[in-house]
């Protein structure tokens, strides 16, 4: 089976502060898999780089073998980034008729898109309400409406869950829990609950470094290995 | 793919007050001046008909009024313009533009477009008003097209140069600074330098007044289409940059 994505190699910043050192890794068709590491580990520069927001600087990514200069490989993935991509002044059908603009959907094939989108994020009731006037959980599952409504193959998601209530956050975690099986997902997050409930697989991230990688499953202890993969503080006795 | 990306920041503008609020201020303006020229012109037309002098309502009203309209479109643009690109990244939707397969021309380009279709109501509003006095009083027509067409090229040249500005900066507030800075400059190079200045042909006014005087110069068309052509390119550059393309 192959890859949907390959990382190989992949470096980002200055050499004399590198947000990124050498990361490898690959991602299976209709895997979840996690990002976990603390604030400034480098999980939200390795989605950018994932979604083709930028290039790394060393090292390659590959969307089902092909670069990110193809066009046809930006077309697979969906992104969703930490702070929501929304049109507060526009309504909801209107922030989805961008995103689908974006993916060159247009007329008939748009319109059916963003009624899908909306249906599978049961926004249907607020189409016509402006984006700025949702609540947190609404607009949340607006902005993955965007990332899904071109129908993606990957799905990239940078703390989808910050900045919701527990409600709000269980409700997101049940719609992620229940998309397509065939899309492949990567999520960013600090959060173990969002990596238990909804990852296959975690790649521990510190410092820019990946550290290490486990298979979760029921009763893996994610906080003590985040613990044993973080970096001791400076000045700390090895001993 | 352009004209889509053109209705969608059309649209980005025009659900904002602020587009409305400045159309609503530049027809006031606008208004006052033409009846303000248009009181002044009453007041000395009878001389100028006693003295058969060849000026006439186009020359002392409608021309210094489109003139005053330059001034307004240059003082407008940057704060529709802050939001093209820096507003796009300071309220983080600059990077799924990025990561979207379309190409960094194509939205430079829609950007542009849907600025200067933004543009349009203030030019087209002020043209009627100026227009209608033709009702009333003759008017050169073919000057009076010109001018309007003056306009319209100064729209595009505003246009591409604030977008560029705009992506250069990830907050609004700097790409407005350094929008008024630079438009500004351009503004005031023609009095800060005396004629044969080697910088003189990048000011704006000049190229402008030739085409309010009734002239129409292939260098003063040039000048607005190949700046407007530059800053699209740097635009283009800019978001490149940005995708790490470059």
């Amino acid at each position: 089976m192959n890859p949907m994505l390959q990382v190989r190699g992949v470096s980002h910043g200055t050499r004399t502060r590198r947000r990124l050192q050498a990361i490898d890794f690959d991602l299976m068709p209709g895997e979840r898999l996690g990002l976990l590491g603390v604030n400034g580990a480098g999980k939200s520069t390795l989605l950018q780089l994932l979604a083709g927001v930028t290039k790394p600087d060393e090292g390659e990514i590959r969307v089902m073998g092909e670069r990110f200069d193809n066009a046809t490989a930006r077309a697979r993935i969906g992104y969703l980034p930490q702070r929501l991509p929304l049109y507060g002044e526009l309504t909801v059908t209107e922030n989805l008729a961008w995103a689908a603009m974006l993916h060159g959907l247009h007329n008939g094939t748009a319109h059916a898109a963003i009624d899908r989108a909306l249906q599978m994020v049961a926004l249907g009731d607020v189409r016509h309400r402006l984006a700025g006037r949702l609540s947190a959980g609404m607009a949340q599952r607006l902005a993955l409406a965007q990332a899904l409504v071109h129908q993606p193959q990957i799905l990239i998601l940078d703390e989808p869950t910050a900045g919701l209530d527990p409600l709000q956050t269980e409700q997101l975690r049940e719609l992620l829990a229940t998309l397509d099986s065939a899309i492949s997902l990567v999520l960013a997050t600090h959060l173990l609950d969002d990596v238990q409930q909804l990852c296959s697989r975690v790649l521990l991230l510190d410092g820019g470094h990946k550290r290490s990688e486990h298979i979760v499953a029921e009763g893996t202890d994610l906080l003590a290995h985040l613990r044993g993969s973080a970096s001791p503080p400076t000045g700390a006795n090895p001993a | 793919m352009i004209l889509r990306i053109a209705r969608h920041e059309w649209r980005r503008l025009s659900s904002g007050l602020a587009l409305w609020l400045l159309l609503a201020f530049t027809q006031l303006v606008i208004a006052w001046l033409t009846f303000a020229q248009l009181e002044a012109f009453a007041d000395v037309a009878p001389q100028l008909k006693a003295t058969q002098a060849a000026l006439g309502a186009t020359d002392l009203v409608v021309m210094p009024t489109f003139n005053s309209l330059l001034l307004i479109l240059l003082l407008v643009t940057p704060l529709l313009a802050m939001g093209s690109i820096a507003g796009e990244a300071h309220a983080a939707r600059l990077a799924v533009w990025l990561a979207s397969p379309l190409s960094s021309a194509h939205i430079a380009a829609g950007k542009i477009l849907g600025l200067w279709l933004a543009l349009l109501p203030l030019i087209a509003s002020a043209s009627v008003t100026l227009g209608a006095l033709g009702m009333g009083i003759a008017l050169d027509p073919v000057r009076f097209v010109l001018a309007v067409g003056a306009m319209l090229l100064c729209a595009v040249w505003l246009a591409s140069l604030s977008v560029w500005l705009s992506s250069l900066f990830d907050h609004p507030a700097a790409a407005l600074a350094a929008s008024y800075g630079v438009l500004l400059f351009l503004w005031l190079l023609d009095s800060l330098s005396s004629g044969d200045a080697p910088w003189r042909p990048w000011a704006l006014l000049p190229h402008v007044e030739s085409m309010l005087r009734g002239l129409l110069r292939s260098q003063d068309v040039v000048y607005f289409i190949t700046t407007a052509a530059a800053a699209w390119l740097l635009t283009v550059y800019r978001l490149d940059r940005r995708r790490g393309v470059l």
